[in-house]
């Protein structure tokens, strides 16, 4: 089934342009890999993908409107002066708090799950925001660089949940300078 | 929205700086002006009232200078867009708040001072209740101004929004005065309430939109 | 088409600078400090004027997205300021001959004032973002919750005091006396003509530094 369907979409900044004419579509069930150089324009494609950002021209369809997306960007919205805990506490209700704290176990931050947030190692801060994605259970995935700044082992495991995750139906569209291990389709930007 | 309002003071009981800060500045303010003139010359009860609204509106200021900063550097106004896919409700909850947390205290303590300095005690319901008013108005255009200016700094979020704020401060002498001489104060206090509830309604959309503006 | 309005502006200010300075009579009240009206009372009419201007041009930016819109308010806002400051300035002068003092605080000098500012935020939240398309719609709702708050600030400082003399032209009719009323009018007009080509000539400016990556611009200049 067809989740997404973007034509010919364009967009510029301050009257320049940052890619043109870019056609693709996302089904059920599909990566999308996103590729270019820095300064391309990923991370921007991406949030008119999730609707932040209204392309200069062109259009994005959603097939589905209320398609429940998870997204980690740069910003990785981690609270510093809360605790781990706390964090995911504000993140995930009553029912999904269970799953969180478990993959909080499985990323090795046990040990470090009451300090403040901004004491924590970037790499520490990065995996404790995968949790937002690795936690929930949306119909698409949305991830802007998401093996920047993790560990060997961290990476790996990455790229396994998100194979099964493909497997099991979901979406996955995200950025990467690292090729994934994984299959999927690749959309090269060119400026 | 209840989830909204629960995040949000919870937040911002976490940041003590946040709450309790702009109660200490409003004391520090209405100690220090005393100190700057000869109290034996001056009658100091004729015009403490106006220092205090004068304090008052640099205290709102403060108070709502972090208001959006934080959660648009780190990426939580992002987030709360792809959930909502808008900010009025996450707005309005932080206005109520702040209101809460901060501006009910600070009127407080403003209304406090005044009686300490000469006003009449019986006055304190009214004082309180217009520095109340006074501070919902107070907060919703200084967070417009924060939010127009956003990660850019106090400065230009003052230099946008008090010229918005100086009817209220118009309005809060013309309440004042109604208290000193003892007539017309509920029509004051009817057509300040009104203002309120309309400047509650209305702020919020605008302020999201700026917000909006921000993270595209 | 600028630089003919540009004369013609200029040359109709001249006409009723000159009638308005050196032939008019003098007010039998004010004497000759009265003359200043003719900078005055112009600068003041477009102070206001251009805000509601860029408030119009800032709904079309806002709900139409019209980016020309948003180029508008952008290059008259730094002629409102100068034409907010004269208004300002040539009252200060006025005010020593007939209320023996330069300010007064005052409903309309305040209002002015404050409108003046006004300006001068807007200028200045404009240049503190580098994606001027950001810049520009946060510029434009700066002007819309601007131009709701004129009046207010207007009637709220009217509330709590006034000095100034009531405004010498209004819907009604006019205090004036028709030998100074011409030359007056004709000021006006002079002035609104010259502003207008200031307009027209510094928004020539900013669009073409704007759009300077298209192609349209590189053919143009």
């Amino acid at each position: 089934m067809q989740l997404i369907s973007a034509q010919n979409i364009s967009y510029s900044i301050n009257e320049k342009k940052l890619f043109h004419n870019l056609s693709f579509n996302v089904n059920t069930g599909e990566g999308l890999y996103i590729k270019g150089s820095n300064g391309s324009g990923k991370s921007t494609l991406l949030r008119i993908i999730l609707g932040i950002t209204l392309p200069s021209k062109g259009k994005i369809h959603f097939c589905n409107e209320d398609l429940a997306i998870s997204y980690l960007g740069h910003k990785n919205a981690i609270k510093s002066y809360l605790s781990p805990i706390q964090n995911l506490e504000l993140i995930f209700n009553q029912s999904g708090r269970a799953l969180a704290f478990e993959w909080l176990h499985k990323l090795g931050l046990k040990n470090v799950q009451d300090e403040l947030t901004g004491n924590l190692s970037f790499g520490q801060q990065k995996k404790l925001a995968l949790i937002r994605v690795l936690a929930s259970s949306p119909k698409m995935i949305v991830l802007d660089e998401p093996f920047v700044g993790l560990d060997y082992a961290t990476n790996n495991l990455l790229n396994n949940f998100l194979e099964e995750k493909l497997r099991e139906d979901m979406s996955i569209i995200f950025t990467s300078h690292i090729q994934p291990t994984f299959e999927c389709k690749t959309l090269e930007i060119e400026r | 929205m209840l989830r909204l309002i629960r995040t949000e003071s919870f937040k911002l009981s976490r940041k003590l700086k946040s709450w309790l800060g702009p109660q200490l500045i409003l004391v520090l303010v209405l100690i220090a002006f005393p100190l700057s003139i000869d109290i034996s010359q001056y009658d100091l009860d004729k015009f403490y009232f106006s220092i205090i609204v004068i304090s008052l509106m640099m205290t709102a200021f403060i108070s709502t200078e972090g208001m959006f900063e934080e959660d648009f550097e780190d990426g939580s106004l992002e987030q709360e867009f792809l959930l909502e896919q808008d900010f009025y409700k996450i707005v309005l909850s932080k206005m109520l708040i702040y209101v809460f947390f901060i501006g009910i205290p600070i009127a407080l303590i403003g209304s406090l001072f005044l009686i300490t300095n000469g006003a009449d005690f019986d006055d304190l319901p009214k004082v309180f209740s217009i520095l109340c008013l006074s501070n919902i108005l107070l907060f919703n255009l200084f967070s417009f101004g924060n939010a127009l200016s956003i990660n850019k700094g106090a400065m230009l979020g003052v230099l946008t929004s008090l010229p918005l704020a100086l009817p209220v401060i118009i309005l809060l002498g013309r309440a004042v005065r109604t208290i000193q001489y003892g007539e017309g104060f509920f029509s004051i206090i009817i057509l300040m309430s009104g203002i309120s509830l309309i400047v509650l309604a209305i702020m919020p959309i605008v302020i999201s939109a700026a917000l909006k503006t921000h993270i595209d | 088409m600028y630089p003919y309005l540009l004369f013609i502006g200029i040359t109709t200010l001249m006409i009723g600078w000159i009638w308005g300075v050196l032939y008019a009579p003098e007010d039998f009240q004010q004497g000759n400090s009265y003359r200043i009206i003719f900078l005055h009372v112009p600068a003041s009419i477009f102070a206001q004027t251009i805000y509601y201007f860029m408030s119009i041009c800032a709904l079309m930016h806002i709900v139409w997205r019209v980016k020309l819109a948003a180029y508008l308010i952008k290059s008259a806002a730094p002629i409102g300021a100068m034409i907010t400051f004269i208004a300002l300035f040539s009252g200060s002068i006025w005010g020593i001959p007939t209320w023996g003092t330069w300010w007064q605080w005052d409903a309309r000098i305040t209002s002015t004032l404050i409108l003046f500012i006004m300006y001068l935020g807007i200028l200045t939240l404009h240049g503190s973002f580098s994606n001027l398309e950001k810049a520009d719609r946060l510029m434009s709702i700066l002007v819309i919750v601007g131009v709701v708050n004129l009046p207010i600030i207007k009637k709220s400082v009217d509330w709590w005091s006034t000095l100034h003399q009531p405004a010498s032209i209004s819907t009604s009719g006019s205090s004036i006396d028709p030998s100074m009323l011409m030359p007056l009018l004709i000021s006006i007009v002079g002035l609104g003509f010259t502003l207008i080509s200031l307009g027209i000539l510094s928004s020539r400016l900013y669009i073409l530094n704007r759009e300077k990556n298209k192609k349209w611009v590189l053919e143009h200049v």
